[in-house]
């Protein structure tokens, strides 16, 4: 593809991000002279190829590139901010400008509201392979050529609604009337594939699955792997037949323990989440909150996954850190809103989001350390007798932690191992309490959307109810 | 580019020596304004704008796509090329060709659902009053509510669509959508309760079944009523559904199942059409247009590629009639397109997406339908939802009420609900007279978000519910 921007070598990413820098610089200094007594700008760069297939065939190649920018400002204690996508000019970033003080003026005082003190960060990129930087749309086309072999070697039964093979890479960087001032520049590589098996008149239910990585070297071997795991999971799901209904132990798959336990439990860390009084999690720093040999980490700086960084959305620099360690929690996550209602200097580093809205809290990358429970295999062993969750599909409410939904890439296991696949079978139980029931983990971990490292586990006290 | 005016001259000045094929191009200007606010802080008071030109190419029997944010002609042009680019690249490994896209009557002119200029002319001081009051009546409502929370968006959109065969529109409209939620304390225990609405329109249209305290009021009933509430039974219930989980039944259950490109992939609706797959009292529609009252929140006259989006039977008296369409589907099974086509933003090509979805009205009353459940359920208050390929889906209530011959009981928690989607729907004894779109804050997604709604009367039928005990 002879398109004019997709390859950005890591000099062109330097590039641009001093372009950012600048262009965050003209746009706090242009804040503070339409009135603002502080002010944080953020700006972001993007392109990338993708190629997507759909009903098994390819569907649409793409190329695509973007830039946006968002400045929050306060005035006498008042927040507004505004974005755009069209802020090349000085003009438009004047006119940016003017917006957010019109609309912070317009706000009611906030004594909380404000910027933290920062200190200019060092950036840049992420260790990404120097290859992939320079990745040429031509080789992503290559690649999802090989992604459709891959699936044409498929059991014909075996139907791909969609796949994509997507390439991106991208530059921040964040100013602040305060003393921010960071940058850094990422490349990803990633491949997805959803899709059923269809037997005559038995559809199976679907799987998604996905690789993402910041090195192209490993990645044919990776589509492969990751096809026929998706081929085996999809063919399993026919043929389903039903559970039978109790109460007690479940199997969760890495992909379902995450929905179901992890996701909640992280919503129910953010400081703001704790002051607003909507966290279970509440006065419970250094008290056991999950099973004792249950350990949960943020950890931005493992390159390997998909959430590393170097600073946080505010510019504060990120740290690893156990968020529960053996049951007990170990923090909350706050972003700089969070840290001036509680009166504290700094945040922990977990401001999150785009240029096109305010920041908010969430963590890098998620990993729970292994288990000893061995394998997939050795813990269905384990469970004995009980319905497995590949996939959970369903409602969890963060603020109570109770979940119903329905169990999807289900097996029922019996004598220790998996004997049928399952439809039509609903769970239902509360996050928290489970937590605090964790039987085994396993020690394999599977890594989720590139940015967790999950065990499989076996939580007590649910319903299952089958059709 | 003038907003004021029709942009669509100016879009097809791009397309001067680059007509080759098909291409379509998609002017989209995209501005938000939000307010939120959260235990009487204010969160965020925002306004962004985010613009471009969204391009598709079809060229060696393959779509290329590539978009861009500058609105100068020539980095459109630069677009066409990279798209055509990608297009040709990436051809040789497509095995099913596309021939042609489906003849269709492509849209010309000015279309513009009402309302865009009413909020537009509306004050940001009006919104944050609006914001702050709701929050603020939603927490004093009761000593058991220890938070609330109340944010309110507008998407204020123009789109102009022009095909080297022929599309020339420009399209105008409003999308806002309030949403209040409350959090009630007993102790260590928290529930929640939220009551959310959207649509097409303005105010009177967002507004049009129930006012900001009423939905204030409401959210924090529910937070309220579920603490120490039980929960329902699980199995397989009678259950008579809320014009708002119906509509989650119409667009999980069975709007899925017959986007067509889902069914070419083989999902459990493919080859049933003119057969027999709900009861008799089921006719179930997928519209453009807001049937019956107007503001439905996934309104469009006319889709991303040009088309007009007209009424789609999908069931009519429980025969499956028609499948929902792009203009590639639409050619490949020989038939007109449906006028689904949407794309998200500029940055996004169109695919076959729903838009208001629904079941038609029956006859019965809410009495009625009550009476016929000797042990059963009523369920109101959605929470998400999801289908799968083989027709089964679940979707969340927020609310469940025993019903013991007929007489509703006290409040218990929510619960899921799943089934399969022609089994569910072949079990419909009793579809209600009174019709209500109900679902104008959702989003579905399919890779990218698409606005939509879907609504009904109340129906009671079966399915199965993930309860406890």
């Amino acid at each position: 593809m002879g398109t004019r921007t997709q390859v950005v070598d890591e000099r062109g990413a330097a590039l641009e991000r001093a372009d950012l820098l600048e262009r965050c610089d003209a746009a706090v200094a242009h804040a503070l002279a339409s009135g603002a007594d502080e002010a944080e700008a953020f700006a972001s760069s993007h392109g990338g190829t993708s190629v997507q297939l759909e009903k098994g065939d390819l569907q649409l190649a793409r190329v695509s590139m973007g830039e946006a920018l968002g400045l929050r400002v306060f005035v006498g204690g008042r927040l507004g901010f505004a974005s755009t996508n069209q802020a090349a000019s000085p003009a438009a970033l004047a006119d940016l400008a003017a917006s957010a003080v019109a609309l912070a003026k317009l706000s009611p005082v906030d004594p909380a509201a404000g910027l933290l003190a920062a200190r200019e960060l060092f950036g840049g990129p992420l260790p990404s392979e120097p290859a992939l930087w320079a990745l040429a749309p031509a080789s992503v086309v290559a690649l999802a050529g090989k992604l459709m072999e891959v699936c044409r070697g498929f059991d014909k039964r075996v139907s791909v609604d969609q796949g994509a093979i997507r390439f991106s890479r991208g530059s921040s960087a964040v100013v602040s009337s305060r003393g921010a001032r960071a940058a850094e520049s990422d490349a990803g590589l990633s491949a997805s594939l959803f899709g059923m098996a269809v037997d005559g008149a038995d559809v199976g239910g679907f799987d998604a699955l996905s690789e993402w990585t910041r090195g192209a070297d490993s990645f044919e071997p990776a589509l492969e792997r990751m096809g026929r795991r998706f081929a085996r999971t999809v063919l399993d799901n026919l043929g389903a037949g039903k559970a039978t209904s109790y109460r007690g132990p479940v199997l969760f798959a890495p992909d379902a323990f995450a929905e179901l336990f992890l996701g909640p439990l992280v919503g129910a860390l953010s400081a703001l989440a704790v002051q607003r009084g909507r966290s279970a999690l509440a006065g419970k720093l250094g008290t056991a909150v999950a099973a004792a040999h249950f350990t949960l980490r943020d950890a931005p700086g493992d390159a390997e996954l998909a959430g590393a960084c170097l600073v946080d959305r505010e510019g504060s620099a990120t740290a690893d850190r156990a968020l529960v360690e053996r049951g007990v929690l170990g923090t909350y996550l706050s972003n700089a809103r969070a840290a001036r209602l509680e009166g504290l200097a700094e945040s922990t580093g977990h401001a999150q989001g785009s240029a096109r809205g305010v920041p908010g809290i969430g963590a890098h990358n998620l990993v729970v350390d292994a288990g000893d429970g061995g394998d997939a295999k050795e813990m269905a062993a384990r469970l004995g007798r009980g319905l497995l969750v590949g996939r959970f599909s369903g409602t969890v409410d963060g603020t109570s932690g109770d979940f119903s939904g329905v169990a999807k890439s289900a097996r029922w296991v019996e004598g220790g191992e998996i004997v049928r696949s399952l439809g039509e079978t609903l769970i239902a139980g509360n996050a928290f309490e489970a937590l605090g029931q964790l039987g085994a983990l396993s020690t394999e971990r599977e890594t989720l959307g590139g940015s967790a490292r999950v065990p499989w586990a076996i939580a007590d006290g649910l319903n299952v109810t089958a059709g | 580019m003038h907003t004021q005016e029709d942009p669509t001259a100016w879009l097809a000045s791009a397309l001067v020596g680059r007509e080759d094929g098909f291409v379509e191009l998609r002017l989209h200007r995209k501005r938000q304004r939000s307010v939120a606010v959260e235990k009487g802080r204010v969160d965020a008071a925002m306004s962004t704008e985010h613009s471009g030109v969204g391009v598709r190419v079809l060229e060696g029997g393959t779509f290329g796509f590539a978009s861009t944010g500058s609105l100068e002609i020539e980095a459109i042009r630069r677009a066409i090329d990279d798209a055509r680019s990608a297009a040709r690249a990436s051809a040789g490994l497509r095995r099913a060709r596309i021939e042609n896209l489906a003849p269709a009557q492509l849209a010309r002119g000015r279309f513009e659902v009402p309302g865009y200029d009413e909020l537009e002319g509306r004050s940001l001081e009006e919104l944050l009053q609006l914001v702050l009051s709701t929050e603020a009546r939603a927490r004093a409502s009761s000593g058991s509510v220890d938070s609330a929370s109340c944010a309110y968006t507008e998407v204020l959109e123009e789109k102009a669509i022009v095909t080297t065969d022929g599309a020339r529109a420009w399209l105008r409209h409003v999308r806002p959508e309030l949403r209040v939620g409350a959090i009630a304390r007993d102790g260590a225990q928290l529930q929640r309760g939220s009551r959310s609405v959207g649509a097409t329109g303005g105010w009177e249209c967002l507004f049009r079944a129930a006012g900001a305290d009423q939905l204030a009021d409401e959210a924090a009933r529910i937070a309220v009523d579920r603490l120490g509430a039980g929960y329902p039974e699980g199995g397989r219930k009678r259950v008579l559904l809320s014009p708002a989980l119906v509509g989650l039944l119409t667009h999980e259950a069975i709007g899925h199942t017959v986007e067509a490109d889902f069914v070419q992939s083989g999902s459990c609706a493919a080859g049933k059409l003119g057969q027999r797959v709900a009861s008799e009292l089921v006719t179930l529609c997928d519209s453009g247009a807001s049937e019956y009252t107007d503001g439905a929140g996934g309104t469009l006259p006319v889709d991303d590629e040009g088309v007009f989006a007209g009424r789609t039977a999908i069931i009519e008296q429980g025969v499956l009639k028609n499948y929902l369409h792009n203009r590639e589907s639409a050619a490949h099974f020989g038939v007109a397109p449906t006028g689904n086509g949407r794309a998200w933003e500029y940055q996004n090509e169109p695919l076959i997406r729903m838009r208001n979805t629904y079941i038609e009205p029956g006859t019965s009353t809410f009495e009625q339908l009550l009476e016929g459940i000797e042990d059963g359920y009523l369920l109101d208050g959605p929470a998400n939802g999801q289908a799968d390929a083989n027709g089964e889906f679940m979707f969340g209530t927020q609310e469940a009420y025993h019903v013991k011959n007929g007489v509703v009981g006290p409040l218990l928690r929510g619960v899921n609900l799943s089934g399969r989607a022609f089994d569910v729907l072949a079990s419909v004894d009793g579809v209600g007279r009174d019709f209500r779109w109900d679902l104008g804050s959702g989003h579905c997604g399919k890779g990218q978000p698409a606005k939509v709604d879907a609504g009904g009367p109340w129906v009671r039928c079966e399915v199965l519910l993930g309860g406890r005990g």
